[in-house]
């Protein structure tokens, strides 16, 4: 059984999330501490050596992000942000740090804007997450009490302002450039990129945004140093993982394991298998903006490209486990629907194709014989239209599920009958 | 910007570097589809239709979404390419209302002939409907919205926000379910004020205009005419539709100065009253007491005959003429030449004197010309805007457009009004004096700016007459006008004042537009004086960007003083009382010299006074509604029933024509070809659209035979381009001018020959006074002559709004413009309100020492306690009954601004 290795959920269950007092107790803001004494240049090629790499789905290499808005100019207005929107379904990991241990959250983004000179920050939160909200409006308040919040942090002379701003039911709030609109008090549309945030951000300014987990790693990397990251997971992808596994399982709920754990390991080992006995049908892993994995992919190591290689995507780490009774046509209608209603409209391919995707395949599995070999194919021939002509990450997310459910699953039941 | 070679397509094409890259192709040939760009705003790479390849990036990139750099090398067609936006297009049709009424011009219809998918067994795609029930909002008073014809481009919300700087529009709901809300609800409800700008932007027929909407057939318009709007003098360029004979739309026209493309609700709206049934067609004549029906020959030959008489009885100075702010130069050139000529008297005058006569005087004094000195587009590039006694976003709308793109960038702006106005929401700092103190004020910057050493030294030395030594003077006049001192003669916090001086003094460019607020006093040019004096010692003029522009009012309010409608001045601002100006001037008009008076004559007030007290006999208005302009309107009454003889030409009847002997049908705008000059002392073109309804003739024909008839004739003149020339011979400002070389744009004067640009910035090298200098004119604050009192405890400001227009006989002809709003008020401040007793809505008399009006009460915090505010548009509430023509000694300016009055609740 394979053991779980507690970076970002270092104090979950085991400190009072209301009590800094607790969190100070079990080496909290020691990092802070140590980051505040050395310079930012040596933070950001702290976390890049770590090969840290981003925990909200896209998984793209900290440091360089970080490097990025700490180069770009010096002595000039920048902003730091978190995203704790955490829309993609399946996925509960950041309102789990926020509500068990927000002083984490708020240790590591404070050292994310000391490494870029950032004075502001602001941390995005899901309007949906009452308790996370006040957790860490509470920990704010204490954190600003105590001096490690404000002015002259800890007597360093490095001033650092922190505030929430909540979501209001919008999905794509969580994409980082829509994110930003929403925090500038706009409605959740996509911006073009370029200019991309670490140059032209939040107001006009150089912006850094962090998913919850990725900034939750920050205190231990700073207080036990990149070798020591880096020796956990695997090589592409060091350091650990919290995966959410939710459906068919005995013991759904979050586990933070290395990078490396394999999905067998994960469904069965530790989620207790599935549950009343039955066999594996799939498992649909990142959201629905995800994948989903078929039998054969069970021994895969959970990781951004072995999962790649094998045609998967890890996206948020949500798994949601379905077993071989499931209807996945009707997995798949839910997750059509999905996008359906979170396309902000904007677009002609994705406002129109979410729609027309959705429609297509409601109206097919009302027929009385559905024949997945003429609809797939027609699914996922404007779905890719859909991916290459969209202007943000939304659109380019359907062709995965149905592509990867047509091609990974479906084929083989039509082959096998 | 620079030139750059990119490759398109394979084919070489010389680009400007760093401009949009859609916008290129498209200049070059390259038709690349694309339905939510537009080179007015910013890209949206919405609709992903203008989809390339571009070597070196991965897949298909929104070529509207990037800029043109050295060595690009771009795909615009292949098969994929083409394969793509017909899908897109597909889909967007599978969400759309297609259906088509011919009433608009359709973009996306155009694409989808193009892709071939107009016909319903070419589309792939089912079509799909949203989940919340689209309605069509008709609660707009000039528009329609279809949700179902909507493709989600944003330019109309773009063009409100960018273009407009207005931000009334936005998406409710969102995907499929998105539509277009105004302000928070239905257009009817929300701050939307009708410019239409997001009409004329979309691309499809979601947003029409809804006057003549069941009319209209696009392709049954036989005439699309480009000519200049008849309201205010920003002279924006408009593109009248014409069918069946009838204006039936107008658009702004797109790339041109000075509005490029944007226009106000009167220039889009407000054209329907010149197919009013209403107009003047017939020639009347007064027969026992009555207007009656006649010709032109019995109407035409009564006046020559009536008008000799009194001529030959008492005199050339016994005659007077008031000419037209709305009529074309040409009209106006050929009105003053008659009055000149024909009658022989220098009385010629009209209604710029109840304007900006004490802006002019005041200029022409201290720097020789009396027009605005910039460009409108430098109302966006300056650094610092000061806007004293002027509702810009009221009464100049397109101007106000480009100060609040300024301001978007951080351009500062400093308001001084004693009257609140929307300009105050983007403004730096407001200064709220006390009606009439403005010489104090200013005088209290200028000393703050004398003392902290903002001055610029080098300027006063090198191009003020007198350097120094008047400067000094200046300077030992405002000493007394300390923070603390001004503060408590205009109620401006001492603080306001210092910071205001510091923000205009200390900005790298800066320029002033003044308004009526400072003219329209009896101090008027006193106050223009202080104001220019500040504008001196900082040196913010003569350089680009700096300077002193007073928008006019008038369409072309400008153009019929530059061609001679002064009692004291020739066509170009030439004295009169120079023998050898007469002689020259004689010479072109071909007249004797002596027939040219060389007395300077009467102004606009001093006419109607002389009339009153019997030296004027015969007036001849053409195109004044003096009976709701005039100050003193009881005494301008009597005036104009003492009249042996009154002649108006107009195109409707006014409360002037009730006193008139014969009144004359004549032409507007839309029904001749001239030129008008706008605000910029751009000359612009003007041309005929309609034929004049019954009887009605051009004015300078009307003018024209008359002199005739006189006795006087005039030469003969194959067209209004022959006048202009004329005009330009005896004009020097404006020789290098035609209506050839206006054809496609505006030139600014002066122009002296034919290859001379146009001016865009007056006083670069030097001033037009006889030195070459300007001239600072200390002056100090004296209390106004009349003053609250005891009887007449308020003190009563009027002035203009947006949606009428001046005495109203156009604008509220106009349903799309009255269905905004049509009745008369008084804005009173709540506390004063509360004394009074009275409610918003309830009726009030309103009394001063001249007469009295019965008004509705409009409470809110827009001005001071003790002083009121009217709008003078309404015939119902007469707000000069209660004005005076007690005149301002150098500019014989009205103080319409400043009224004691009396407040009675009548309810």
């Amino acid at each position: 059984m394979p053991k779980e290795y507690r970076i970002a959920l270092r104090n979950c269950g085991l400190i009072n999330p209301e009590s800094i007092d607790e969190f100070i107790a079990a080496d909290g803001y020691q990092a802070l501490r140590k980051a505040l004494k050395s310079e930012p240049l040596g933070i950001y090629e702290e976390i890049y050596d770590s090969g840290l790499r981003g925990r909200g789905g896209a998984g793209f290499p900290t440091g360089a992000k970080e490097k990025a808005a700490a180069v770009i100019c010096s002595d000039c207005e920048k902003y730091v942000i978190c995203n704790a929107d955490e829309g993609e379904p399946g996925t509960f990991k950041d309102r789990i740090i926020m509500e068990t241990d927000p002083h984490t959250l708020i240790e590591g983004i404070t050292i994310a804007a000391y490494s870029i000179v950032a004075h502001r920050g602001f941390i995005y939160i899901r309007g949906e997450y009452e308790l996370s909200i006040q957790r860490i409006q509470n920990a704010i308040e204490q954190a600003y009490g105590r001096g490690f919040l404000g002015e002259n942090i800890l007597g360093s002379g490095f001033n650092f302002h922190l505030e929430i701003r909540r979501g209001a039911g919008s999905y794509l709030c969580g994409e980082e450039l829509t994110l930003i609109e929403s925090v500038e008090g706009k409605r959740g549309y996509p911006r073009i990129k370029p200019p991309y945030p670490a140059e032209k951000g939040l107001w006009g300014a150089p912006t850094l945004i962090n998913n919850v987990e990725t900034l939750a790693n920050f205190p231990a990397i700073i207080l036990n140093g990149a070798k020591w990251y880096r020796s956990i997971g695997t090589e592409k992808s060091p350091g650990t993982k919290i995966f959410t596994i939710s459906g068919d399982v005995n013991k759904p709920g979050f586990y933070e394991f290395p990078m490396g754990v394999t999905l067998r390991e994960l469904i069965y080992e530790v989620a207790g298998g599935i549950r009343n006995g039955k066999p594996f049908g799939a498992a649909l892993i990142g959201g629905a903006a995800g994948t989903f994995a078929s039998e054969q992919h069970l021994d895969v190591q959970m990781g951004y490209d072995k999962l790649r290689d094998a045609g998967l995507t890890l996206g948020s780490g949500a798994v949601i486990v379905m077993d071989s009774t499931r209807d996945l046509n009707q997995t798949m209608l839910s997750i059509l629907k999905f996008f359906k209603h979170e396309s902000c409209g904007k677009c002609i391919p994705c406002r129109i194709g979410t729609t027309q995707l959705y429609e297509a395949l409601k109206e097919n599995l009302t027929q009385l014989y559905f024949k997945a070999d003429t609809v797939y194919p027609e699914l996922i021939r404007q779905a890719e239209m859909i991916a290459r002509t969209s202007l943000c990450p939304l659109g380019q997310s359907p062709i995965l599920p149905l592509k990867s459910l047509w091609e990974h699953i479906l084929v083989k039941q039509i082959a096998n009958k | 910007m620079a030139k750059v070679k990119i490759h398109i397509d394979g084919k070489e094409v010389l680009a400007n570097e760093g401009a949009n890259l859609l916008h290129e192709a498209r200049l070059n040939g390259f038709n690349i589809p694309g339905l939510c760009y537009h080179h007015k705003l910013t890209p949206t790479g919405a609709c992903r239709l203008c989809l390339v390849k571009v070597e070196g990036q991965r897949g298909m990139v929104a070529s509207c979404t990037l800029t043109v750099k050295e060595g690009m090398n771009i795909v615009a067609f292949d098969q994929e390419l083409e394969d793509t936006r017909r899908f897109l297009l597909d889909y967007l049709v599978s969400e759309q209302n297609t259906h088509y009424d011919g009433t608009y011009a359709d973009e996306l219809r155009d694409l989808m002939f193009r892709y071939n998918l107009d016909m319903q067994e070419n589309r792939f795609f089912k079509p799909v409907k949203p989940q919340v029930e689209f309605r069509i909002d008709n609660s707009s008073p000039v528009l329609t919205y279809d949700p179902s014809k909507c493709i989600k481009c944003f330019r109309c919300i773009k063009a409100c926000d960018e273009v407009q700087g207005k931000n009334v529009l936005s998406f409710y709901e969102r995907g499929l379910n998105s539509f277009i809300v105004a302000g928070t609800g239905v257009w009817g409800d929300s701050e939307c004020d009708g410019c239409g700008e997001c009409i004329q932007l979309c691309p499809t027929g979601a947003i029409v205009e809804k006057p003549n909407r069941k009319f209209i057939k696009l392709d049954r318009v036989e005439q699309r005419v480009r000519t200049t709007c008849p309201y205010c003098g920003v002279g924006c360029q408009i593109e009248l539709l014409v069918q069946d004979g009838k204006i039936v739309r107008s658009n702004g026209v797109e790339g041109v100065s000075p509005n490029d493309g944007r226009l106000c609700v009167k220039g889009r709206f407000g054209y329907e009253f010149v197919h009013s049934p209403d107009r003047l067609t017939v020639p009347l004549i007064r027969k026992n007491g009555e207007l009656v029906e006649s010709t032109w020959d019995e109407a035409l030959t009564l006046i020559a005959t009536k008008f000799s008489e009194l001529k030959e009885k008492y005199g050339p100075d016994s005659l007077a003429g008031y000419a037209s702010a709305k009529c074309t130069n040409e009209d106006n050139y050929i009105f003053q030449k008659f009055i000149r000529t024909v009658f022989g008297t220098n009385n010629i005058d009209y209604c710029t004197r109840l304007c900006h006569a004490s802006t002019v005087t005041a200029m022409l004094k201290s720097i020789g010309d009396g027009a605005g000195s910039n460009s409108i587009e430098d109302f966006e590039t300056t650094d610092c805007l000061v806007v004293t006694g002027n509702n810009i976003i009221e009464t100049h709308p397109i101007t106000a457009t480009y100060v609040k793109r300024g301001a978007a960038k951080g351009m500062k702006i400093i308001v001084i009004d004693p009257k609140w106005t929307p300009l105050v929401a983007y403004a730096t700092l407001w200064l709220q004096p006390r009606l009439g103190t403005d010489v104090a004020l200013l005088n209290g910057m200028v000393r703050e700016i004398i003392a902290n050493n903002w001055v610029d030294h080098k300027f006063i030395e090198s191009r003020v007459e007198g350097g120094m030594q008047a400067f000094l003077e200046l300077k030992e006049l405002v000493e007394k006008y300390t923070p603390e001192v001004t503060e408590k003669i205009t109620g401006v916090p001492a603080q306001k004042i210092k910071d205001a001086a510091q923000i205009y003094a200390t900005a790298k460019t800066a320029m002033v537009a003044t308004g009526m607020g400072m003219s329209q006093q009896v101090t008027g040019t006193h106050n223009v004086f202080s104001l220019l004096n500040m504008i001196l010692i900082t040196g913010k003029i003569g350089k680009e960007r700096c300077g002193i522009d007073p928008p006019r009012g008038q369409n072309n309010v400008q153009g019929a003083t530059d061609v001679g409608c002064h009692p004291a001045m020739y066509p170009g601002y030439i004295p009169v009382t120079n023998a050898e100006n007469r002689r020259k001037v004689a010479e072109v008009w071909g007249v004797p010299f002596e027939r040219l008076s060389d007395r300077p004559g009467l102004t606009t007030v001093e006419i109607m006074q002389a009339a009153y007290h019997g030296k004027i006999k015969g007036l001849y208005i053409m195109g004044e509604n003096p009976m709701i302009s005039d100050p003193n309107l009881n005494h301008t009454e009597e005036a104009l029933k003492k009249l042996d003889f009154l002649v108006v030409q107009d195109i409707f009847h006014t409360e002037t024509t009730r006193f008139a002997h014969v009144v004359l049908p004549a032409s507007t705008w839309a029904e001749k070809n001239g030129t008008f000059v706008n605000s910029d002392r751009r000359v612009l073109r003007v041309r005929k659209a309609v034929d004049c309804p019954g009887q009605a003739r051009e004015d300078w024909r009307i003018v024209h035979e008359l002199a005739a008839r006189m006795g006087k004739p005039m030469p003969y003149y194959r067209d209004e381009a022959e006048i202009f020339d004329e005009l330009a011979r005896v004009t020097p400002i404006m020789a290098g001018i035609s209506h050839a070389r206006l054809e496609h744009q505006g030139v600014q004067w002066p122009c002296p020959t034919p290859n001379h640009p146009g001016t865009p910035t007056l006083y670069l090298d030097k001033f037009n006074t006889p030195s070459g200098k300007a001239k600072l004119f200390p002056v100090e604050h004296v209390d106004q002559t009349e003053r609250a009192t005891t009887e007449y405890p308020f003190i009563l400001n009027s002035g203009r709004i947006l949606y009428h227009y001046h005495t109203g006989t156009m604008s509220r002809r106009n349903k799309a413009l009255t269905n905004f709003t049509n009745h008369p008020y008084v804005i009173i401040h709540p506390n004063d309100a509360s004394k009074l007793g009275v409610k918003s809505g309830e009726r009030v008399r309103i009394t001063s020492p001249r007469g009295t009006l019965e008004t509705q009460v409009h409470i809110a915090e827009e001005v001071l306690e003790g002083e009121l505010f009217m709008p003078w548009h309404y015939t119902e509430a007469q707000v000069n009954r209660l004005t005076r023509d007690e005149l301002d000694p150098y500019s014989r300016i009205a103080p319409f601004k400043i009224s004691a009055v009396r407040v009675e609740s009548i309810s």
